[in-house]
């Protein structure tokens, strides 16, 4: 039984072995020259025009939400979809409540402003 | 005629109730309403005293019906000869309580009387409940007034006397609580049947050692409300801060309910455990005797003093009620009616010239009996009442608890005589300074002597007084059949005795005193066909079966013996 | 229809759906009525009623739905019929907060809503998951009722703390579940018991009941994991506060009850030691801890820890007696609390914040019904008869007693008579002080109502308590009526 752990118990220690071993090693052997160029974040070699702290406006924040909510709830879809044809009429109905509930939370946001960008 | 102790017990609530649409200006008409029903109440007492049947052993007008079924809770009430004489005192000083706070309050009459009257019924109630969690509800129900009597219309220091006064009695009476529940598993393991039923509990036999926790868990409800001498420290604040009317209740009738409690449930329930403690509680009420003496003579403070007269006076009756023999528990009842008389006619009379001066500093009075001569009477005989002048109530108590406490133990009775010396001491010392000598202070030349409705609140004590002083075979007569089930409990041997001794008629003061030593104690009372009323006699008559006796009793020659054999 | 499932089984869950619909409803009106409109607040009481009413064809019932996910029995229906009670009390007693804070209503209602549906389910359910998603749709809408209020900071403060510190005991608790388990290879509780009989010494499992506990504990804040409860009672808007520390608090109990009545019976003996300690632990700290404080909703947390300690006992006497005595407790406690909540609404005004213990000060002469009510409950959570939570208290302590547990009534008694002290406070400040502050509190009729029901509710059930007891006592019975749990009793 926890023999059969074994192989996993050497991988998590070789894995961790290695990586701790690759970064005594490097720090031991590497130089330590810096300038300013390569303290600069690396941004798919473009320098940075400004601060990355900007201010957006909070609405981003809004939509992001609103869209990972209903994003989120198709994952709930393709196991359904998969086991659809054993699940047949019922699996149909309970789709639809499913998906109704987030119609209604959608006619919510909707009426409530949330879409409309001020 | 069935729901008689009903109609007494809920006419104070029903009156508050009343007083509750009352509008708030009106005051005069909410004095009124309140005395009335007050006085009603006393009056509809009263018949108890005549209906009650002395000879008949078992509780009196009894009323029961279910209240809890589900856990065997019952509405029951009933009396013995013991809670007809508390319940009477108790609708007496209730009146007179609310009679003398006509001119000593002036503002938020309303809530006053309101708890006032609902006090009346948490205290009638404890007398009257014969189901121990109903005994419960309205032993804690009279926190609640109380705290409020003294917090709001108590003199500087209420809310400090007021949270200590709730605080303690709180937590003794919780932890009877749990006795009390303790109490019902047990029962219920031994006999199959959900009950608070107190007369069920009477006749129980429990193992000595559930006993011992149980006694300790009812000594700490019952003894802290008495109070007894390590748990007395509530008292002189609670009684020094609370309105007179509220002084008085405390004092006549609060503090009845430990010493009731005890004999209702301690004494009869865990007769065993009982006679064990003897000799913790007969030190605990020595020190309380002298001690609460002592600190009495040292006061100051008018109420304090007599508040701590109380303590001392309080440890007499529960040294009377520790000598577990008839003489003393008798002694130990009629002294806790005559503590009720005394000492609340005492408070009474601090609260008339502090309504008139708003000082008690004894030192502030002297010479007051040349300005209210009237006043100094009834001050004096109420002093000589609680010193135990004869021909007053104080001698009878005290000469019969002195006497039971002579025949268990004389080393016991000689500490108990110190306090009725020390009493008179710091009694007369007392009225030497405030009644006697020149009046010194201007501010006490032009007092008021006692007005009629004043005196009409002292008149009915006085005549209490001289009556038990001069006769007190009816109150005897009621006590019988309650000592004797008491006794038949606690101090079996005293019953076999009896068996053989003729019987007595009544344990007047002169046939004690004349009958040497603990002869007269062998002899039970009579029973109404003038054989002597043993408990068998008595089981039969009431639903109470005889009483087993104890185990540690066997053939004993003397009270004495049985007492140590108890130990 | 796949198998294991079968029309019947909605059926049986007809109340949750309601609440569900009822709820979606809800919010569609909100989208269409103008702001601020009063009409939500009795959409919201129709829901609760119309819930409450389809409770009632499940009175007798006791079966099992969805292959074992839920139970419908009397043990649920005392808790929904608790859940709907208190819910129905906290929105009659939002209303004027709402105003007052200048908050929306529809949200709010909704996620009461929700937070009740979560409770409905943990209440009934038999299995780790069901009672897992239960928890989670509870706790998740308390954490944005929590910082409800969003323009205050206490508020803010409030929901992150809770919101953390709840999705950390959510992850101990999962981590425990996920043993239980492992170990045992199903989520059924009912199934479980039978497959843990015989195992009481595996290692595992103590520590699955040690991460249980320890899950749970945080949801009734029992010490010593009662950190966040003064904070987010403090800082949580009045009323969700009320609701958090009676619904949330009785819906972890019902909980806590299956996973370890119906669930690990014979593990009993672990934790019955630890709940026994946790309890005496939790009665002194909150009772302790609440006598310094001078901010009424922080005492009043303290106190709820407190009460989490006294209910606790039930579940260590384990009994029939012990966990009906819980269940009449819990109904009472519901009353007291929300009454006394009900009461710091009011005292919520314009210009006052009214949760500090002097604000109390003089409340008798300018509201005498509303400190009538106040001290009732006070007396009520202290314990003093006639009230009804002096009818709890009894039976607690009964039941520790009867199971042999007397050091633990004891701690409980003296315990109660500490926390007479500073509910006392309290009524020192409404009844014997006249220096007022701020404008005159006044009386919703919506408030007068709450308080009212919850003052008739503490006397009469003190008073006459007769039915409730006899419920209580039928209800408890089929926690774990049948299987291993009656077998070890």
């Amino acid at each position: 039984m926890i023999s059969a752990y074994i192989p996993i118990a050497i991988f998590v220690v070789v894995a961790t072995g290695f990586a701790i071993f690759t970064l005594v090693f490097t720090s031991l052997i590497h130089p330590e020259k810096y300038n300013k160029v390569k303290l600069e974040p690396y941004e798919c070699g473009i320098e940075p025009a400004t601060d990355a702290r900007d201010r957006y406006s909070i609405r981003y924040y809004l939509i992001a939400m609103l869209f990972v909510i209903f994003d989120v709830e198709t994952v709930f879809m393709f196991p359904w979809a998969v086991i659809f044809d054993q699940l047949l009429l019922f699996g149909l109905i309970e789709m639809m409540v499913f998906i109704f509930i987030l119609v209604v939370g959608y006619y919510y946001a909707w009426q409530k402003g949330a879409l409309e960008w001020v | 005629m069935n729901h008689y102790l009903s109609l007494i017990l809920f006419l104070p609530l029903a009156g508050a109730l009343l007083l509750l649409f009352v509008p708030k200006q009106n005051d005069d008409a909410i004095r009124w309403i309140a005395n009335i029903v007050a006085g009603l109440g006393f009056v509809l007492s009263i018949p108890l005293w005549f209906w009650f049947n002395p000879q008949d052993p078992a509780f009196q007008f009894v009323e029961r019906a279910p209240w809890i079924p589900s856990i065997g809770a019952d509405y029951f009430l009933g009396v013995d000869g013991l809670s007809t004489l508390l319940i009477l005192l108790t609708t007496l000083m209730g009146s007179i309580a609310v009679l003398s706070s006509w001119t000593a309050i002036t503002e938020r009459v309303k809530e006053y009387y309101v708890f006032l009257l609902v006090l009346q019924t948490g205290m009638l109630g404890a007398f009257m409940a014969l189901d121990f969690l109903l005994f419960f509800l309205f032993w804690e129900l009279m926190l609640v007034p109380m705290y409020f009597l003294i917090g709001i219309w108590g003199s500087a220091n209420r809310l400090y006397s007021a949270i200590k006064f709730f605080l303690y009695t709180l937590a003794g009476s919780v932890v009877m609580l749990l006795g009390i529940l303790a109490l019902y598993f047990y029962n219920h393991s031994q006999t199959g049947v959900y009950s608070f039923d107190v007369t069920l509990f009477h006749t129980l036999n429990l193992p000595e050692n559930l006993q011992w926790w149980l006694f300790l868990a009812f000594f700490l409800g019952f003894a802290i409300k008495v109070p007894m001498f390590p748990f007395h420290t509530w008292l002189p604040d609670a009684h020094t801060d609370a309105p007179t009317a509220g002084s008085v209740i405390l004092a006549a009738v609060m503090l009845k309910m430990g010493t009731y409690g005890f004999l209702r449930f301690s004494l009869p329930i865990l007769p065993e455990a009982s006679r064990a403690f003897v000799p913790m509680m007969v030190v605990l009420c020595i020190i309380g005797i002298v001690y609460g003496a002592l600190v009495a003579l040292a006061q100051k403070d008018w109420k304090r003093l007599v508040a701590y007269s109380s303590v001392s006076h309080m440890a007499m009756v529960m040294l009377g009620m520790f000598a577990l023999n008839p003489v003393g528990i008798t002694g130990s009842i009629i002294q806790q009616l005559n503590h009720g008389i005394s000492t609340g006619a005492l408070f009474l009379l601090v609260g008339v010239v502090y309504e008139r001066r708003h000082t008690r500093e004894i030192s502030e009075y002297g010479g007051l009996s040349k300005v209210m001569p009237a006043y100094a009477a009834v001050f004096l005989l109420m002093t000589m009442s609680s010193i135990g002048l004869p021909t007053l109530n104080g001698f009878i108590g005290e000469l019969l608890i002195l006497q039971g406490v002579f025949v268990a133990n004389k080393i016991w009775a000689a500490f108990a005589a110190s306090g009725v010396v020390l009493g008179a001491a710091y009694m007369l010392y007392l009225y030497q300074r405030t009644m006697f000598g020149k009046v010194d202070n201007p501010k006490n030349e032009h007092l008021a002597d006692l007005g009629p409705r004043e005196f009409a609140t002292f008149a009915p004590l006085i005549a209490l007084a001289i009556w038990i002083g001069l006769y007190p075979a009816p109150f005897l007569r009621r006590l019988d059949t309650s000592v004797q089930h008491i006794i038949a409990r606690v101090s079996p041997q005293y019953n076999e005795r009896a068996a053989s001794a003729e019987c007595v008629s009544v344990p007047t003061p002169e046939l004690m005193a004349a009958s040497p030593g603990g002869q007269f104690l062998a002899a039970a009372p009579c029973g109404p066909d003038g054989k002597p009323l043993t408990p068998a006699a008595a089981g039969a008559a009431s639903a109470v079966p005889p009483p087993v006796p104890a185990a540690t009793t066997g053939q004993v020659s003397s009270p004495q013996a049985a007492a140590q054999g108890a130990r | 229809m796949p198998p294991g499932i079968s029309l019947s089984d909605f059926y049986y869950i007809l109340p949750e759906i309601v609440l569900t619909a009822g709820a979606l409803v809800l919010l569609v009106v909100d989208a269409r009525l103008p702001r601020g409109s009063r009409a939500l607040t009795w959409v919201t009481m129709a829901v609760l009623l119309a819930t409450a009413v389809s409770l009632v064809p499940f009175r007798n019932t006791d079966v099992e739905v969805s292959q074992g996910l839920l139970a419908v029995d009397q043990f649920a229906l005392f808790f929904k019929v608790v859940f709907l009670v208190a819910a129905a009390m906290t929105v009659l007693m939002s209303e004027r907060y709402l105003q007052v804070e200048g908050a929306s209503f529809g949200e709010y209602y909704f996620l009461i809503l929700c937070s009740t549906l979560g409770m409905m389910i943990m209440a009934g359910s038999i299995d780790l998951i069901s009672a897992f998603v239960g928890l989670e749709t509870m706790a998740v809408s308390f954490y944005i009722l929590a910082g409800f209020i969003k323009p205050n900071q206490r508020s803010n403060e409030a929901a992150v703390k809770y919101f953390l510190l709840g999705a950390f005991s959510l992850g101990i608790l999962l981590y425990g579940m996920s043993i239980l388990y492992g170990v045992s290879g199903t989520t059924n509780l009912r199934t479980m018991a039978t497959v843990f009989v015989g195992h009481e010494r595996n290692p595992l499992l103590v520590l699955a009941v040690i991460l249980v506990v320890a899950g749970m504990e945080f949801k009734i804040a029992a010490v010593p994991f009662h950190m966040w409860a003064p904070d987010v009672y403090e800082g949580a808007p009045t009323p969700v506060t009320a609701f958090l520390s009676v619904g949330s608090k009785a819906a972890s109990f019902a909980m806590l009850l299956r996973i370890f009545v119906e669930g690990l019976p014979s593990m009993d003996a672990d934790w019955r030691l630890l709940f026994e300690m946790l309890a005496i632990v939790t009665m002194t700290v909150g009772n302790v801890a609440a006598l310094t404080q001078s901010n009424l909703k922080r005492m009043l947390a303290y106190s709820s820890i407190a009460h989490a300690g006294y209910l606790l006992i039930g579940v260590v006497a384990g009994t029939p007696r012990g966990i009906s005595a819980m269940l009449i407790y819990l109904l009472i406690y519901s009353f007291m609390q929300l009454g006394a909540f009900a009461v710091i609404v009011m005292m919520r005004r314009k210009d006052v914040v009214g949760d500090e213990l002097k604000d109390l000060s003089g409340l008798y002469h300018r509201q005498p019904f509303a400190a009538f009510a106040m001290l009732v409950f006070m007396l009520s959570l202290g314990g003093i008869p006639p009230t009804a939570g002096f009818m709890g208290k009894l039976w607690l302590f009964g039941a520790a007693i009867d199971a042999g547990y007397v050091w633990l009534a004891v701690i409980g008694v003296l315990n109660s008579a500490v926390s007479l002290y500073y509910y006392l406070r309290i009524v020192v400040f409404m009844y014997l002080k006249k220096e007022t502050i701020g404008s005159e509190p006044t009386l919703s009729p919506a408030l007068t109502l709450t308080l009212g029901v919850a003052v008739a509710a503490t006397l009469v059930l003190g008073v006459y308590p007769g039915l409730l007891f006899d419920l209580a006592e039928a209800s408890a019975r089929t926690l774990g009526a049948s299987g291993v749990t009656a077998a070890i009793r």
